[in-house]
C-alpha cells in the first residue's frame, strides 16, 4: 500500500486529507445544530484545504525535481 | 424534481469517490487523463464542494428552525405563537407578514450593505457566547432595535402611510430618533418573561 514513488505518496496523503475534509463537511451539512457551521468552516474546510495544499506542493516539488534532473552537468 | 440537497450530496459523493480512487490507485496520475482526474478530484471538486457547502450552511442559518435549535431561544420561538395581536413578532409570524421559515432573520437582519454578513458575524458571536462565555440573562440585543428594519417593509405601505400617528412622526421614525418600540406604540415584543400567563394560538404550549 505504501508507495515508493514520492509523488504517489504525496497524492495519497493529499487525498486522505481531502477525503477527511469532505467527510466532515458532509456530516456538518447533515447536522441540524448551531455548531454545525463551525465544524464545517473551522474543521472541515481547513482539513480539506490542507489536502489541496499538499497536492499543489506535490506538483511544484515534482516540477522542481524534474528541472534538476534535466540540468546539464 | 431533484432537490438542491440531493444535488449537493451527489456533488460530495462524486468528489469523495474520485478522491478515493486516487488514494487507492495513485499510479493513475502517471497518464495525462489521470493528471486531469487528480486536478478535478484533489482541487476543483473539493473547492466547489466547500463553496457550495458554505452557501448551503449560510442559507440554512437563516431558517427559523435553525435559530430555535439553540435551547436558549426556545421561549422566543414560543412567543411567536402568542394569541395576542399586540405582540409584534407573533402578529407578524402568524399573519405571514414575514416568511415564517425565515422569521428571526427577516426581522433581525440589518437592511444595509453587508447586513447579511453582519448578521452572520453576530451569529458566530452568539455561538461563542453560548459555548465559551455566559449568555446574558435575560437576553438583550447588542444594540437598540433600529427602525430601519421595520421601515424596510412598512415605509410606503398603505397601512403605514395612512396612519395619522405615523404621518405626524414620520421624520423622527425615519431618522431613528424615536423608536417604533416606544412605550404606548409597538412596545410589546417577545416579552418572554410573561409567556406563562398568555394564551398561545393553535394550541401550541
Amino acid at each position: 500500500m505504501i508507495s515508493k514513488n514520492p509523488m504517489e505518496r504525496r497524492l495519497r496523503i493529499s487525498g486522505m486529507f481531502v477525503l477527511l475534509g469532505l467527510l466532515i463537511e458532509v456530516l456538518a451539512l447533515r447536522w441540524i445544530h448551531p455548531a454545525a457551521f463551525l465544524v464545517f468552516a473551522f474543521i472541515g474546510i481547513p482539513i480539506g484545504s490542507l489536502g489541496i495544499v499538499i497536492y499543489l506542493y506535490s506538483l511544484v516539488s515534482l516540477r522542481s525535481s524534474d528541472n534538476r534532473t534535466v540540468e546539464p552537468t | 424534481m431533484i432537490s438542491p440537497q440531493t444535488l449537493i450530496m451527489a456533488l460530495f459523493g462524486l468528489s469523495a469517490g474520485l478522491v478515493l480512487l486516487l488514494v487507492l490507485r495513485p499510479s493513475l496520475t502517471a497518464q495525462r487523463s489521470g493528471k486531469i482526474l487528480a486536478f478535478l478530484g484533489l482541487l476543483a471538486l473539493p473547492v466547489l464542494c466547500s463553496f457550495v457547502g458554505t452557501t448551503a450552511q449560510m442559507e440554512r442559518s437563516k431558517q427559523t428552525s435553525f435559530c430555535l435549535s439553540c435551547h436558549i431561544m426556545e421561549p422566543y420561538g414560543r412567543s411567536l405563537q402568542v394569541d395576542d395581536p399586540h405582540y409584534v413578532p407573533a402578529a407578524h409570524f402568524q399573519n405571514h407578514r414575514i416568511p415564517t421559515e425565515e422569521a428571526c432573520y427577516t426581522c433581525h437582519e440589518d437592511y444595509v450593505l453587508y447586513g447579511g454578513l453582519r448578521a452572520k458575524w453576530r451569529g458566530l458571536h452568539h455561538v461563542y457566547v453560548q459555548y465559551l462565555s455566559t449568555p446574558m440573562n435575560p437576553i438583550r440585543l447588542y444594540v437598540p432595535y433600529n427602525n430601519r428594519e421595520c421601515l424596510h417593509c412598512h415605509l410606503g405601505a398603505r397601512s403605514f402611510e395612512e396612519s395619522p400617528t405615523h404621518t405626524a412622526l414620520r421624520d423622527q421614525l425615519v431618522s431613528n430618533d424615536m423608536s417604533c418600540l416606544t412605550g404606548g406604540c409597538h412596545d410589546t415584543v417577545h416579552n418572554v418573561g410573561g409567556l406563562d400567563k398568555v394564551k398561545l394560538w393553535n394550541g401550541v404550549h
